[in-house]
Order: structure tokens, then C-alpha cells, then sequence
């Protein structure tokens, strides 16, 4: 029984820092306070987002109004809180549902391969030929201005990334012998492929996942402006710098502060991403 | 006058842990002309050792001690650049990757040439015929501008041998140069070898896991274990009175040294028998077939070993994973107590999927890394519905002592688990359905020999014990001749022969076994041999 004695201690005591584990500390550090932001927007935000006070118009920042007031009057810090609440759901829900989408699609092409492979994957090749941003506002102008709209949008666009990259790693893993075996004890293929293709698949969509999030954010904000997304007088970022936008001059703290709201809260996605990517390739 | 010393040798990884020594303190000679052995198992140091020599280490590595090549020291960088590939060569483990797939055969062997010595391209190539015909390339001319990718796995050591041999070099380090070949390839470059040091008195430093091949062709061995040198002196002295207690355990694990397992039996009844099977692939290009089985007509006996051999390519898997239904059978029938596999469906195919069970060959491959040891053996019981999932999880813990595995490894992953641990749990996997068949598709090939004796010892045993038939596929004739009672000999898809294992072995009916046979490196044999 030498090979149980002499490999008796191959489970690594955890290090102290592995790679990656400060990017992503930090990232999950600024995600957690706008999360906090955002969940106690009322709390935090001194006035209501929408209050219009017309004697403080376009005022800049100072004591009374932290980052100024808009061209109504509303109150910028105000509605930057309550807009956290917007992007971070966008966030998230434009992440979740094209993951749902394309992680399907991509696991039932690469599993069972064949003509099911060959029809789903013509259908992606379709979407990609689109351009991506225009198809997007295409279906949101079809459908009507909104958040949710667009989130139906991202849907039927944006999971071509998760179902290629999903494919490419189901093709890989259905090779391996864990799971011939699990076939030859019989298992059904729909055990097979959720417990285990799925998971072990997981990994580089999760990190893909957290970088997607602020290509959504951006889209999403880029939508806002367009007046496609959120509609006025909602307080969401991409809205407010619309606003914003015929003052600048004048105002710029109306467009500079949702702007560098939307900065730190993508740049905690991307960290998270980077520290996970970081970690997850030095432990496998 | 020894042509290298090393003398104190110490090479040390940092790590997330600290710093983790892989070689220790290993110190030795080598003679001009002669051929030194460097054994180990996995993880012993044999490999950094000889890369050591080379400076082929990666930088994070910290190296101690001297080495000493004809009076100078390799202590630096540029020392070892003055050497490398002029005076010391190397040649690899994995002859495809490591030849350059965009340049052709002649340019490989041409390169070093120019590079060295600043011949002309005219002047470097026809020495590289020389070459190629010196480590017998047939129809070398022809050759010489051939892609890597059109020549086979043997072919292609011969040309990393003809380039690493283009600068005269008096030294070759050969870092277990036959372990991904077929035995009767490896065969002829182990002749190749021999020869080179013959005829022209190449030193060289072999690195191999497998002392059979150790033993054909090198003068000393060196036996290293976690990275320190335990044992060293002339094979011969070695093979027959080893000093040492792992180098005794080593002997003793060599397939030519295990206890006999087998114990034919009379003719019982067939339980698996296939009729005029053939596994047919269209080619990836389209228009032809890749006929991977063909026509193949075998009957496997109730309660006995079979054993499939065969080298890469043989089809031998194909059969395996055919009579397990992953892949269905382009033509003939497999029978399974008298009903034919493919018609099997419902309740009689999942009856079949628990009598059949696989144990495969690569141990981390063929666990689910997501999983712990526990849960991977328990799974069949509770999907199968055989007994409730905390049952199962109870009677995995069983079939843990079954394999000879501790309990306290219950939770642990694939990752926390060695090589032959991860095999423990696959066979306790495939036995968790009490199937009355189990097939091993090379599953000690991965394993050193110490833990391929142990893992075949608990396969002998729970065959008795549970009354199982075993079909052991395996490329080791040696292993096979020890363990099974029936074997088949496959080549190109097709059954050659099949008989008794004793009888085959004595008089084997065609060539392909014989040669299979006499190619097969086994200690003891080569031993008497050179004698």
C-alpha cells in the first residue's frame, strides 16, 4: 500500500494568498458597496431622485447639493444612488438571461453533436452575422423602449458567446472518461449533462459572465441615452448623462458623476473576472 | 577520466508551500562510451535531473551543487550554451511535440548544422541524408521533405535522434526516449541506441521508468526515489542483488516478476461472444472508411480473465467500449448470455448496463473532478434506485474497504488522490453494481509499476471473490501473460489469434505475435540475453 502512505499529504494546507485573490477582493470590495448603495438608496440619497426644486437649477456641487443639481433641479447624489439600483440589476438580470439561452444551447449542440450541432449552430451563425449593437436596438425598437425590452433583447442576441464558448468545452469534456463511465452505468443523458458536463463546464463561463456584465451595463446605459432603455424620469446612469448631455458645458457635474459611477462599477466586474480567471487557472 | 560528474546536485522548485526540493544531493559519473540508467517513478527526480544537465530547467528553479563536463564547469548559463547541442544532445519523451510541425524532416536535422557549424544549406543538407540514414530511416532521399505529421511516432524518434546526433555530440541524454511508442517500435530504437554507442562510442545518460528497458541496453543504473540517488552500481549487480529495500520492491513489481494470477479453468460457458463485428468510422475528410474494427469473432467465458492485447491502433478500446454499448457496432452482433446487445432496450438494457461495468485507463480522466471519492462510488446505487441516497452513500464506504482504500478518504477529490487511488475509486465505481462483467481498458498503463502490482493483485482477488469475468485490455504482454487465462492479439482492427495464454506465449501461430512477443522488454530476459 506504498502509493496510500507516500501521497498522504497531497491536499495542500490553503496558502494565505493565492493568485488572484486580491483583484478580486478588491472588485468584489466595490461591487459590495454599490450593492450597499443601491439597497439603501433610501437611506443614503439626502433627497427623492425625481424631486424637482426649480430654484436650484443646474447648481453646482457643494455643501446642500454633494454633486450639484441637474437642469430640473434633482438632486445628482440623489439619483446616482437610486440609479445603482437600476444598473445593478441590468447588470445581473443582462448577464443571467443570455447565460440561460446560449449555456442550453451550447450543452445540447456539443453533448449530442450530429444534425442537432449542425441546426443550432447555422442559427448562431445567423445571429453573428448581425451586427451586435444594431440587432439589439433593432429588437428593442420592435418591441418597444424599456429595461426589459432590452434585457429580451440580450436574450436572443447575446447568447451566441456563452453557447460557443459552452460548446467548445462540452466538446472537450465528453471525451473524458468520466463521462464514458457515466454512460456505461447507464446513466440518462440528462443526468450525464447536468451533473456532470455542467459543472465542470461552469468555470470559464462564470468568468466570462462578470466581464459580460459591463459590456450590458455600457449597452445598457448606451440605450438609456438613446432613449431605447430606461425611460425619464427614471433614475438610471445612462439616462442621466443623456440629460445631462445639452449642459456640459455649463454642468458637467451632471454627465461626470453617473459617468464615473458606471466606471467603478464596472471596473469591480472586471476585477472580480480578472482575480477568478487568475485563480482558477492556477489551480487547474 | 569520467566524461560528466555531477557531484552534489540539488534543484529546488519554489512552491505556495515553500521551497520543494525535487532533486536532492545526487551525485555520479559517467564513463566515455558508456550507457548509465537512470530509474525512478513518477516524481523520483529522473527527469529534472537529466534536464539539469542541460540547462533546460525553468528559471524559478534553484540549482546546487557541481557539475563537471571533460574538466569544465556547467555553473552558468553561457558554459552550458557552449555545450548544449555541440557537445551534449538531448532527445524527448514525446517525439511529436517536439518536432516543429512547418518544417520538414531534413530541415529538422539540417538546422543544428547550419546553426553550429555555418554550413550552406547544400553542404547541411546532404550531410542530413547521412544522418537520416544512419538512424535507419528507409528511403532516407525520399524523406527529407516530409512533413512531421506523415511520419509515424517511431519515425519521428529517429529523426529527433538524427538531429540531436547532427553536431557529433559526446553525449545523449535520452529522457525515457520509447515510453509513448509501441513495444515493438520501442524495440527497434532501443536497437538503434545500442548501436549508436556500439559503432561510434556515444556516451549516454537514459532516463526510463521501466527497468526492462534499462536492462536491455545500459551498462550502470542509477535507481533514484524522491529525488535522491538510493542505489547505484552495474545493472547486473543491481537486477540480481539489489542493496537496497525499494530497489528490491522495484524488482519485485517488474510484470515478469509477479506471482503467476491466472489459473485457466475448464470450458465453461460463453457470457459474452461476438459474431462477425465491425466498427467502421467515415474518414474526417469525407469519401473513405477508417475500419477500426473489422470482422472480429471472440467468445469470452464465464469466470474467466481474457485478456485483449494489442498496440495502438489495434482497435483493442473499440472492442472494449463495442461490448459496453458506447459504440454501436457497424456490422456482426455482440452477444451477451445469448441476446444480442443492440436489440437490448428498457428495463433490459439498464439490466445490462449494471452486469457490464468499465474501469478505464486514465485514473483523473475517468472521475468526475467535482466529485469526491464517496459520492463517485455511491452515484450508480441511488440513480440505479438500488437503495436510497444516504444507503448508498453508506455502502460506498463498503466498497471502499473492497478496493483497499482508507475510509478517511471518503472526501476527498480526484485532485487530493493519487494515480492509483483514483483507480481504487473507479473500480470501486464500476463494482458498486455487483456486475458479473468487468472490462479494464489499460488501467495500470498510467501507473508505476509498484502500484500496478498492487492494483493488480486487488483485481485478482475481487475476481475470486465475487465470481467475476475480467476482460483486460493492456498493450504489456508481460502483464498479460502474468494475469490472464485466455488471450486475444489484435493488429490493425483485426483479431489475429487468440488461445490459452500459456499456449500462445509458447507457440505463438503468426509472426505479429512472435515479433509482439519477443519485443515485449522484460528484465529478467534481457538479462539473460546479454549474458
Amino acid at each position: 500500500m506504498t502509493d496510500l502512505a507516500s501521497t498522504a499529504s497531497v491536499h495542500p494546507a490553503a496558502p494565505r494568498f493565492r493568485h488572484g485573490t486580491i483583484e478580486a477582493a478588491l472588485g468584489a470590495a466595490l461591487l459590495l458597496a454599490w450593492l450597499i448603495a443601491a439597497v439603501g438608496a433610501g437611506v443614503f440619497a439626502p433627497y427623492d431622485p425625481n424631486a424637482l426644486d426649480l430654484v436650484a437649477m443646474l447648481a453646482p456641487p457643494d455643501g446642500v447639493h454633494w454633486f450639484g443639481t441637474d437642469h430640473l433641479g434633482r438632486d445628482v447624489f440623489s439619483r446616482v444612488i437610486y440609479g445603482a439600483r437600476i444598473d445593478i440589476w441590468m447588470g445581473f438580470a443582462g448577464v443571467i438571461a443570455p447565460l440561460v439561452v446560449g449555456v442550453t444551447v451550447g450543452l445540447i449542440a456539443g453533448y449530442f453533436g450530429g444534425l442537432t450541432d449542425t441546426i443550432l449552430m447555422r442559427i448562431l451563425d445567423i445571429t453573428v452575422a448581425f451586427p451586435f449593437f444594431i440587432l439589439v436596438i433593432a429588437i428593442v425598437g420592435v418591441l418597444g423602449p424599456g429595461l426589459v425590452n432590452y434585457i429580451i433583447a440580450l436574450a436572443l442576441v447575446a447568447w451566441v458567446a456563452y453557447a460557443r464558448l459552452v460548446r467548445a468545452e462540452v466538446l472537450v469534456v465528453k471525451r473524458l472518461e468520466y463521462v464514458q463511465a457515466a454512460r456505461a452505468l447507464g446513466f440518462s443523458d440528462f443526468v450525464i449533462i447536468l451533473r456532470h458536463v455542467l459543472p465542470n463546464v461552469l468555470g470559464s463561463i462564470t468568468i466570462y459572465a462578470w466581464t459580460d456584465a459591463v459590456m450590458v451595463i455600457l449597452a445598457g446605459a448606451s440605450l438609456g441615452f438613446l432613449g431605447l432603455g430606461a425611460q425619464p424620469p427614471t433614475a438610471e446612469w445612462g439616462v442621466m448623462i443623456a440629460d445631462g448631455q445639452p449642459y456640459v458645458l455649463q454642468a458637467w457635474w451632471i454627465c461626470l458623476f453617473p459617468g464615473i459611477a458606471m466606471v467603478t462599477l464596472s471596473l469591480g466586474f472586471i476585477l472580480v473576472s480578472d482575480g477568478l480567471s487568475r485563480r482558477l487557472r492556477v489551480s487547474s | 577520466m569520467s566524461l560528466v560528474s555531477v557531484q552534489g546536485l540539488s534543484v529546488t522548485f519554489p512552491s505556495e508551500k515553500g521551497p520543494v526540493a525535487a532533486v536532492r544531493n545526487v551525485s555520479f559519473d559517467l564513463k566515455p562510451g558508456e550507457i548509465l540508467g537512470i530509474v525512478g517513478e513518477s516524481g523520483s527526480g529522473k527527469s529534472v535531473t537529466c534536464r539539469a544537465l542541460l540547462g533546460l530547467l525553468p528559471r524559478r528553479a534553484t540549482i546546487g551543487g557541481r557539475m563537471i563536463y571533460d574538466g569544465r564547469d556547467l555553473s552558468g548559463p553561457a558554459e552550458i550554451q557552449a555545450v548544449r547541442g555541440r557537445e551534449i544532445s538531448m532527445i524527448f519523451q514525446n517525439p511529436a511535440s517536439h518536432l516543429d510541425p512547418l518544417m520538414t524532416i531534413g530541415d529538422h536535422v539540417a538546422e543544428p548544422l547550419r546553426f553550429h557549424f555555418g554550413l550552406s544549406a547544400a553542404e547541411a543538407r546532404a550531410e542530413a541524408l547521412k544522418l537520416l540514414e544512419s538512424v535507419r530511416i528507409r528511403d532516407a532521399a525520399s524523406r527529407m521533405d516530409a512533413w512531421p505529421h506523415q511520419l509515424s511516432g517511431g519515425m519521428k524518434q529517429r529523426v529527433l535522434i538524427a538531429s540531436a546526433l547532427a553536431c557529433k555530440p559526446r553525449l545523449l541524454l535520452a529522457d525515457e526516449p520509447t515510453t509513448a511508442l509501441d513495444v515493438t517500435v520501442q524495440a527497434g530504437i532501443l536497437q538503434l541506441l545500442r548501436d549508436l554507442n556500439r559503432e561510434s562510442g556515444l556516451t549516454m545518460a537514459l532516463v526510463s521508468h521501466d527497468l526492462g528497458v534499462i536492462a536491455e541496453i545500459c551498462d550502470r543504473v542509477i535507481v533514484m526515489r524522491g529525488g535522491e540517488v538510493i542505489e547505484s552500481g552495474p545493472v547486473r549487480d543491481v537486477v540480481t542483488n539489489p542493496q537496497h529495500e525499494y530497489t528490491r520492491l522495484l524488482i519485485g513489481a517488474q510484470p515478469g516478476r509477479l506471482p503467476q494470477m491466472a489459473e485457466p479453468q475448464e470450458a465453461p460457458a460463453g457470457l459474452v461472444d461476438l459474431k462477425d463485428v465491425a466498427v467502421h468510422f467515415p474518414t474526417r475528410s469525407g469519401g473513405g472508411i477508417v475500419r477500426a474494427v473489422d470482422g472480429v469473432n471472440l467468445s469470452v467465458r464465464k469466470g474467466e480473465c481474457f485478456g485483449i492485447v494489442g498496440e495502438s491502433g489495434s482497435g483493442k478500446s473499440t472492442v472494449a467500449r463495442t461490448i459496453v454499448r458506447l459504440i454501436t457496432p457497424t456490422g456482426g452482433r455482440v452477444m451477451f448470455e445469448g441476446k444480442s446487445v443492440a436489440d437490448l432496450s428498457g428495463a433490459d438494457l439498464t439490466a445490462y448496463r449494471r452486469a457490464v461495468q468499465m474501469v478505464f485507463q486514465s485514473p483523473f480522466d475517468s472521475l468526475n473532478p467535482r466529485m469526491t471519492a464517496q459520492q463517485t462510488i455511491a452515484e450508480p446505487i441511488w440513480r440505479h434506485g438500488l437503495a436510497s441516497k444516504s444507503a448508498a452513500m453508506e455502502r460506498a464506504l463498503e466498497l471502499m474497504d473492497m478496493v483497499e482504500l482508507p475510509r478517511s478518504f471518503a472526501t476527498r477529490r480526484p485532485r487530493a488522490l493519487s494515480g492509483g487511488q483514483c483507480q481504487r475509486v473507479g473500480i470501486a465505481r464500476a463494482l458498486a453494481l455487483s456486475p458479473r462483467l468487468l472490462i479494464a481498458d489499460e488501467v495500470t498503463s498510467a501507473l508505476d509499476v509498484t502500484v500496478q502490482a498492487q492494483i493488480l493483485r486487488l483485481l485478482t482477488r475481487l475476481r475470486k471473490e465475487h465470481d467475476l469475468t475480467v476482460i483486460y485490455i493492456s498493450h504489456d504482454l508481460t502483464v498479460v501473460r502474468k494475469f490472464c487465462d485466455r488471450v486475444a492479439v489484435f493488429q490493425g482492427g483485426r483479431l489475429v489469434e487468440t488461445g490459452a495464454t500459456a499456449d500462445l506465449f509458447a507457440s505463438p501461430s503468426t509472426e505479429y505475435t512472435r515479433d509482439l512477443i519477443a519485443a515485449a522488454p522484460d528484465m529478467d530476459q534481457a538479462m539473460a540475453e546479454r549474458a
